[in-house]
């Protein structure tokens, strides 16, 4: 019984070693080619015949692109920024009104409340493909195509979002909500004293899954801006895969150091991620 | 919990109004702003300031397209699309279908950029149904590229003038068979598209893909098919050019690398049908400096070399508020200046074929050799563009082409069955087309002079 069990572990630790390998493959050749000569990019050795730094410094405009013997007209400190703002601000407004969505749907009572919640729910098995044209006709007509904010505010709500802390919050118990409403406590103060601070694994669960779908959302900006001053870097890399000829070990360099923060949020904030995914799938 | 939103919201705040702030903005002046949909590569910006340069009041910027038409297609039905819009031929006829498109003919001959003014060769695929839409920013036509150190080393000569496809196959397989110098072996030719290679053969054999008035696919002809099955011959009858399942195999090889681009820039094959584009690879690899030779491409027996002809060209959106701005930068197209800094950049033919008068004029740092560029010029006065048809999208066509091809390359299909089922296919479509769409009913009613009825022949 030992015996098996042991066997059992073993085949496991190997499974897992498999797919983790598959998972991790596309990343460690990302970082590989990154360090490649354009002419051994498409070699399939992971390790570079002569590896090289020099990506790097070309991608920050500090070198000449070998090819032109020009400095690349990349605005690579300012996509980066761009980037992280569309992402925090994003992610911020996405959280906020998503939690007030969420309280609104789990913790009052209003007439009408679980049919409109269910609607609202709908709107998330519409293709995005088929909101494209409606949405953008709705910034044109706002004024705010190629802004910031018109790129900020049409990603600001999330019917997943409501959905996902929701669900957290249903699993707080009413009885916090009757003994703070004894207490004095109006809504308001229900919603940010009581109920925010109990939903905290979903909160981060949320933040950290927004965060990184506006850090690389490509699509979008790419519709929304014509200005390279307000490229995010998705977009902006653009420049480096183009009919004048694909520039794969720069677009590596970029995506390594465009991945820095993503990684840095996810080493630390993992095991709230899990655990939120985990909590949002099951409670109802 | 309140003071992190806050201390967050306060951030977002911060960090917006520092980007907000430090935005250059354009002076407020009397410039006309204009925008041109392309894709956002190092060339435009060297493009777009000369262009600004040479018409002060307008102030030309890129719009960046990612090579899909949706972005495109979103911002023109909302009005709010680039003043220029950069496309392939395949995308044409959508936009013209779609309004998207000015009919640039009432100004192209006072402005001296009607299709006159390029290569006649092009002329088909920047016209529907007599009027232009589009003026080139860039033609490419195939011809054969060979690495010159590689025949060498074989002791192998250069492909003759006048070659035929007997020359190319005898000439592939010296290459493949005799032992070389340095004792390294080689791939004859390195397909880097099958479709493309193809289409030369459909060139070379003189068909096409539809009838004349558009209604009936003409793929199951039998020059079509003579073509598709001289390119499936050379892969399976002579062994010239690598099965797929070869090709898999090769790419995994240490050294080789994947994909027939980066075979004939290492150095591995000798041979490659290609426009005059590829050169800009050729400084990323310093053993191609030198050895590069170029011929046209084979010609069948009984018929002469003959190779497609494409172009990415501009149009204007119909619905540009700076329409004669637009206009201008099409002028410019067709300008010398323009011309001669595509020669520079290596980036196919320029538009102007009076600055691509020899190969002399063509030289440039990549490849001196004139000669080299003599090829080229050479294969763009027998080239033809392949037609289409306005009761089908060129997007739909394409797929489809390639999906067929890949049948025959894999040998799931022959020639003629691949061919003869993607007839059936495209003209069953062209049916449907006209069955749901009546703007197209009313186009087929003008231009067959018949009354439409879903049985029509």
């Amino acid at each position: 019984m030992k015996k098996r069990s042991g066997t059992s572990y073993l085949w496991r630790l190997f499974l897992l070693s498999v797919v983790g390998l598959t998972i991790s493959l596309p990343f460690v050749w990302m970082v590989s080619a990154s360090f490649k000569p354009h002419n051994e990019v498409e070699h399939p050795q992971i390790v570079p015949e002569h590896p090289r730094l020099s990506n790097y410094p070309i991608i920050l405009n500090i070198s000449p692109d070998p090819v032109t013997h020009k400095k690349l007209d990349l605005k690579f400190g300012r996509w980066y920024f761009n980037s992280l703002l569309i992402a925090f601000s994003t992610t911020f407004l996405q959280v906020l009104t998503s939690a007030m969505a969420a309280f609104a749907f789990a913790r009052l009572k209003w007439k009408g409340r679980d049919t409109v919640f269910l609607c609202y729910l709908a709107t998330m098995m519409i293709p995005g493909v088929v909101l494209m044209i409606p949405n953008f006709q709705i910034l044109v007509w706002l004024h705010f195509l190629n802004t910031y904010h018109g790129l900020i505010i049409s990603s600001a709500f999330s019917a997943f979002g409501t959905f996902l802390l929701r669900q957290f919050m249903l699993s707080v118990s009413p009885a916090l909500d009757e003994a703070a409403t004894i207490d004095g406590a109006n809504p308001w103060q229900i919603f940010w004293e009581v109920v925010m601070p109990l939903t905290r694994p979903g909160l981060i669960a949320l933040t950290i899954l927004t965060f990184l779908g506006s850090y690389q959302s490509f699509f979008w900006p790419l519709i929304l801006l014509n200005d390279d001053q307000l490229f995010p870097m998705p977009v902006g890399m653009l420049a480096l895969n183009s009919s004048y000829g694909k520039q794969t070990e720069l677009i590596m360099a970029a995506t390594v150091l465009n991945i820095v923060p993503l990684i840095i949020l996810f080493v630390v904030f993992q095991k709230f991620m899990v655990n939120g995914l985990q909590l949002g799938g099951v409670k109802g | 919990m309140k003071q992190a939103f806050l201390i967050a919201g306060l951030i977002s705040l911060i960090m917006y109004i520092a980007a907000q702030t430090s935005l250059i903005k354009p002076k407020e002046d009397s410039t006309i702003h204009i925008t041109w949909g392309t894709d956002p590569n190092p060339a435009r910006t060297a493009q777009t300031t000369l262009f600004n340069k040479t018409y002060p009041g307008i102030a030309l910027t890129v719009d960046p397209q990612d090579g899909d038409i949706t972005k495109l297609l979103v911002r023109c039905v909302t009005d709010s699309g680039p003043d220029i819009i950069d496309l392939q031929q395949n995308t044409m006829n959508s936009l013209v279908g779609a309004g998207i498109l000015l009919d640039l003919t009432p100004y192209a001959k006072q402005m001296g950029f009607d299709s006159s003014q390029t290569y006649s060769a092009i002329k088909d695929s920047l016209e529907i149904e007599g009027k232009q839409y589009r003026f080139p920013c860039n033609v490419t036509v195939d011809a054969v590229i060979y690495n010159k150190k590689i025949f060498d080393d074989h002791g192998v000569s250069y492909p003759p003038p006048d070659w035929n496809y007997d020359d190319f196959v005898r000439i592939s397989k010296e290459l493949i068979e005799k032992p070389s110098k340095s004792g390294e072996k080689h791939l004859a030719v390195a397909n880097w598209s099958n479709v493309a290679f193809f289409k030369d053969l459909m060139a070379g054999t003189g068909s096409n893909i539809f009838s004349s008035d558009g209604l009936h696919c003409i793929l199951n002809s039998r020059e079509a098919i003579q073509a598709l099955q001289q390119y499936y011959d050379l892969i399976y009858k002579y062994h010239v050019i690598s099965t797929p399942a070869d090709s898999s195999a090769i790419s995994s090889q240490g050294g080789w690398g994947s994909g027939a681009l980066n075979w004939f820039n290492e150095g591995k094959a000798a041979m490659i049908f290609v426009g005059r584009w590829y050169i800009v690879q050729v400084p990323n690899y310093p053993n191609l400096k030198g050895a590069l030779g170029s011929i046209v491409v084979p010609r069948l027996k009984d018929h002469p070399s003959s190779s497609i002809a494409v172009s990415r060209a501009a149009g204007i959106n119909a619905k540009s508020k700076h329409r004669d701005a637009a206009l201008k930068f099409l002028q410019f197209l067709a300008s010398p200046e323009y011309s001669r800094m595509i020669v520079e950049d290596g980036d196919s033919l320029p538009p102007n074929p009076e600055v691509a008068v020899s190969g002399n004029a063509l030289a440039n740092e990549s490849v001196p050799d004139p000669a080299f560029h003599d090829s080229f010029l050479k294969a763009v006065k027998n080239a033809r563009v392949l037609n289409s048809s306005p009761y089908i999208d060129d997007i739909t066509v394409s797929r489809w082409m390639q999906e067929f091809v890949d049948k025959t390359d894999n040998q799931i299909l022959t020639p003629a069955q691949a061919l003869q089922t993607l007839t059936v296919q495209l003209d069953k479509q062209i049916r449907i087309n006209l069955e749901r769409q009546p703007n197209l009913q009313k186009r087929y009613e003008e231009s067959t002079g018949k009354h439409y009825s879903p049985n029509w022949k």
